[in-house]
């Protein structure tokens, strides 16, 4: 299923703008509300085959999500999409409200989630959406690794009746899967084998987490197992008990602030199932900045998601651990 | 459009409504009667003579949409709800407690949801939200080539919220002219004046600037309202808005325009009297035919500026009384100036041979005479009103009793109305004798299950008036005492004076019945204060203080 380290590089909102066109193409009921950024979340194509189910209603998270309500109210399958800054930034009590209560079916992929978004700096850089979505009753949540992912799960949750959150980076990513790679909600993908530690991540970090765990590997000798936990919720809590029992220690990386992300969520789980020491990599609750698109890398860096750091907490967390 | 519903069973929707949604209220302890009495009028219209709609099927595709964006009228809309047939009643009382499925705000419902009823679209709540959704349910008809069309319900409170212009936009991009807003206008919200926490005003030019059709009406008047969404029917490229200018609290007299009853429930032993109050709604149906000045068109005018509910027509053709006055010909004529209820009275002969140019002239209600059919005469005549949405009423002349036949057919009927002089001429003297006649009416038909309103015609003026309606009448024709002064205004507003000051010593009675006077004195001061005089309770009120 992993491909070999060829250092490809791969689109996830192109994915997710392929993957629409072809939904609707199979179905009528598919539609897409966008915010003034349809280019940038690749939607526009959905639009150019099927000019009558995109509408662009502006600058205006609320009112977006609030139209993907009614639409999915209608009897369509209503994926709304914007930056992830805003959506669900500007639009929690909508997501909340309006979608997750009735639990309806809508599904609001964003994308320049994260650090990475880069140039735009803090007020774009979406580090709580993790948090604030796991917390509200019915609404799903996936992180793809890469554009395979991105494009199976988008056609995964189609298929699924009621709300998800999915979120997507900017830059593109590493490519992770091969195009026989499969996906499913509420599962996690072992993509490495190992039995010392397990890193378990998501989005941009699971390549960062496979350079790490190479780098254990050489440099100590230790064999790290790595998980791409694309759904954070529902979590894989029976994947997390046995990455716990197997290895007795758990890194998280995620780009997110550490308080109430993957890392969490993982914490709890395994706080439940099997204690055993956890170290989270994460943003430490601050705000990020700018950073040209050059220096994403020392961005992530400077903020402690490198993949260094991921190195760094295996160990430290290995000397806890009493396997 | 659907079934159009009679006038007066309408007019009795609303009042189920009101009594439903306050009984819930009592009971809850909670609520919002404020903003459940200000929409009762437009909720009823909707469900009850608009909307294309089957309570037993609420998945129905077809179905138009309701959307209650400002959930916290959600009593009234649950009320609303009821009388459509979504769930008994009696449910009502469940209202906000634990396991209940009426929530303090409403909840979308789907067959698994425990916490709703059918019929709710819309999970309402937080507010501002409602017409963004209704815009997505807009566009997905279109998409799918239907012709529904969606009705959302907004505050003007909640106009405060920066998602209502949002939506207003988008509307207007998409060109939804199968969208419908009605505004609740009723100025009041939860701190207080809407004018004091966040000024609305122009409204009609804010949403005239979106691009919007705008109407504004009169909320609380039925014909108005249809009218309204009739004419919001006819645009084809733009969404419309109602602005619907209502009162907050309108059916209570202490509640209205009060921003304290914004959230408040009365206390539960309240409840009898607030019912009592709700049920004693009263209707001042000029005469045109009375005064001086031959032109119908300026006395109408005059009376609907006036404040006049209904229009009274008296149709004479010279057989059956000695007069004569005006036909079918006449009233469609005047059919075109107003939208208020014509309420025809035909004192001819063979009625059935006429009743369907009254029908074609856009009668909301036709009383024939008793004197003039037999039962399968009326039945036929009753027939055809009814299955023309037209509220049907018998007369009855001061000499004539009920006739035994109209006992089985009471629950059809919408109107009785007891002549208070012989009819023929204007400017006669009422007959006192007539008075017990109502009351013994009255009591009569109601234990046969009469749900309609005693209409009384003849020599009423504010000198008689309570007595009237101490007797039982509802419905006051009024001649020479509103066209025979030179005030009409004046004279309108002072029958209902006479009225209300009636109305305000029934709801003394019934509050001393039941033990808490003092505490109905209290609620109650800022009304009887103004009455206190003719009412004869100066002193106990000044004791209060």
């Amino acid at each position: 299923m992993l491909l070999s380290n060829e250092q490809k590089k791969s689109d996830m909102r192109g994915a997710y703008g392929d993957a629409l066109v072809e939904l609707g193409t199979d179905n009528q009921n598919i539609v897409c509300v966008g915010g003034d950024t349809t280019d940038s979340l690749k939607i526009k194509k959905f639009g150019d085959h099927f000019p009558d189910r995109l509408f662009n209603v502006g600058i205006a998270e609320a009112n977006l999500v609030s139209i993907a309500a009614g639409l999915a109210i209608g009897g369509k399958i209503a994926f709304a999409s914007t930056y992830a800054a805003f959506l669900p930034g500007r639009c929690l009590d909508q997501i909340r409200n309006a979608i997750c209560y009735p639990n309806l079916n809508v599904k609001l992929v964003v994308s320049h989630a994260g650090l990475t978004v880069g140039p735009d700096g803090a007020s774009h850089q979406q580090l709580e959406d993790f948090s604030t979505m796991r917390a509200i009753p019915n609404i799903q949540i996936i992180v793809p690794a890469d554009a395979v992912a991105a494009r199976y799960l988008i056609r995964s949750i189609s298929m699924i009746e009621g709300p998800f959150y999915v979120r997507l980076a900017r830059p593109a990513s590493e490519v992770l899967y091969d195009d026989n790679a499969l996906f499913k909600v509420g599962s996690g993908n072992i993509l490495l084998e190992g039995s010392d530690a397990t890193i378990i991540a998501c989005g941009l970090m699971v390549s960062r987490a496979l350079n790490a765990a190479k780098q254990l590997k050489a440099n100590y000798g230790l064999s790290c197992r790595v998980v791409d936990m694309f759904s954070i919720k529902p979590l894989d809590a029976h994947l997390v008990a046995k990455c716990a029992k197997d290895t007795g220690a758990i890194i998280t990386a995620e780009e997110h602030n550490m308080i109430g992300g993957l890392g969490s969520a993982v914490a709890e789980s395994s706080s439940e199932s099997y204690p055993i020491p956890i170290k989270r990599v994460g943003v430490r609750d601050t705000f990020g900045e700018s950073a040209r698109d050059g220096e994403i890398d020392a961005l992530l860096e400077k903020y402690g998601l490198d993949t260094k750091d991921i190195a760094h907490a295996v160990i430290e967390c290995k000397k806890r651990s009493k396997k | 459009m659907g079934f159009r519903m009679r006038y007066f069973d309408l007019k009795r929707k609303i009042c189920d409504i009101r009594m439903l949604a306050i009984r819930g209220i009592a009971e809850a302890g909670s609520g919002h009667p404020g903003a459940s009495f200000s929409a009762a009028e437009i909720m009823g219209v909707l469900y009850h003579r608009k909307m294309r709609h089957l309570p037993d099927k609420p998945d129905w595709e077809d179905r138009d949409y309701f959307i209650n964006s400002k959930g916290h009228s959600a009593p009234g809309f649950f009320a609303t709800l009821a009388t459509a047939g979504y769930f008994p009643p009696e449910e009502m009382e469940t209202l906000r407690k634990l396991g209940s499925r009426l929530q303090g705000h409403p909840v979308r419902y789907t067959p698994n949801e425990v916490q709703s009823v059918p019929g709710i679209e819309f999970s309402g709540g937080s507010e501002g939200i409602g017409l963004s959704v209704s815009i997505g349910i807009a566009l997905a008809n279109r998409l799918d080539g239907r012709k529904n069309h969606v009705f959302t319900l907004i505050g003007d409170g909640e106009s405060n919220e920066g998602q209502i212009w949002e939506a207003a936009m988008a509307a207007a991009k998409f060109k939804l002219h199968r969208l419908v807003v009605l505004l609740d206008r009723n100025r009041i919200q939860q701190d207080g004046f809407t004018e004091d926490v966040m000024p609305l005003d122009p409204t009609r030019d804010k949403w005239s600037a979106f691009n919007w059709n705008v109407i504004e009406i009169c909320g609380h008047n039925v014909e108005q309202i249809t009218d309204a969404l009739n004419k919001a029917n006819e645009m084809k490229d733009r969404p419309t808005i109602i602005v619907a200018n209502t009162i907050k609290g309108n059916g209570i007299k202490h509640m209205t325009n009060n921003p304290q009853w914004h959230g408040k429930a009365p206390p539960r032993e309240h409840t009898p009297i607030l019912l009592e109050e709700l049920r004693s709604e009263c209707f001042i149906a000029p005469s045109i035919i009375a005064g001086q000045q031959e032109n119908y068109e300026e006395k109408i005018k005059n009376a609907e500026r006036g404040g006049a509910d209904i229009i009274h027509l008296d149709i004479m053709d010279g057989k059956f009384v000695p007069n004569t006055t005006f036909f079918s010909d006449t009233i469609k004529q005047l059919r075109r100036i107003t939208t208020l209820p014509f309420d025809a009275h035909l004192m001819i002969e063979n009625p059935l041979d006429h009743i369907q140019d009254y029908i074609d002239a856009r009668c909301d209600v036709v009383t024939v005479h008793a004197e003039m059919c037999n039962e399968s005469q009326f039945l036929q005549i009753i027939d055809k009103l009814l299955s023309n949405g037209i509220s049907p009423g018998i007369a009855l002349n001061p000499s004539t009793d009920i006739p035994s036949w109209l006992y089985s057919h009471l629950r059809d009927l919408d109107v009785i109305l007891i002549m208070s002089v012989n009819p023929g001429f204007a400017g006669q003297k009422f007959i006192p004798a007539i008075l017990s006649k109502i009351h013994e009416i009255n009591q009569k038909v109601r234990k046969h299950g009469f749900r309609g309103y005693i209409e009384a015609d003849g020599g009423i003026d504010a000198t008689i008036v309570q007595k009237v309606y101490e007797a039982g009448a509802r419905i006051f024709v009024a001649g020479n005492a509103v066209y025979g002064s030179g005030d009409i205004h004046g004279a309108i507003i002072q029958l209902r004076h006479k009225v209300n000051v009636a109305l305000e010593r029934k709801l003394l009675d019934e509050s001393n019945a039941i033990g808490i006077r003092n505490d109905w004195l209290k609620t109650r001061k800022h009304i009887l204060i103004p009455l206190a005089n003719e009412l004869g309770i100066e002193e106990e009120l000044h004791a209060l203080k």
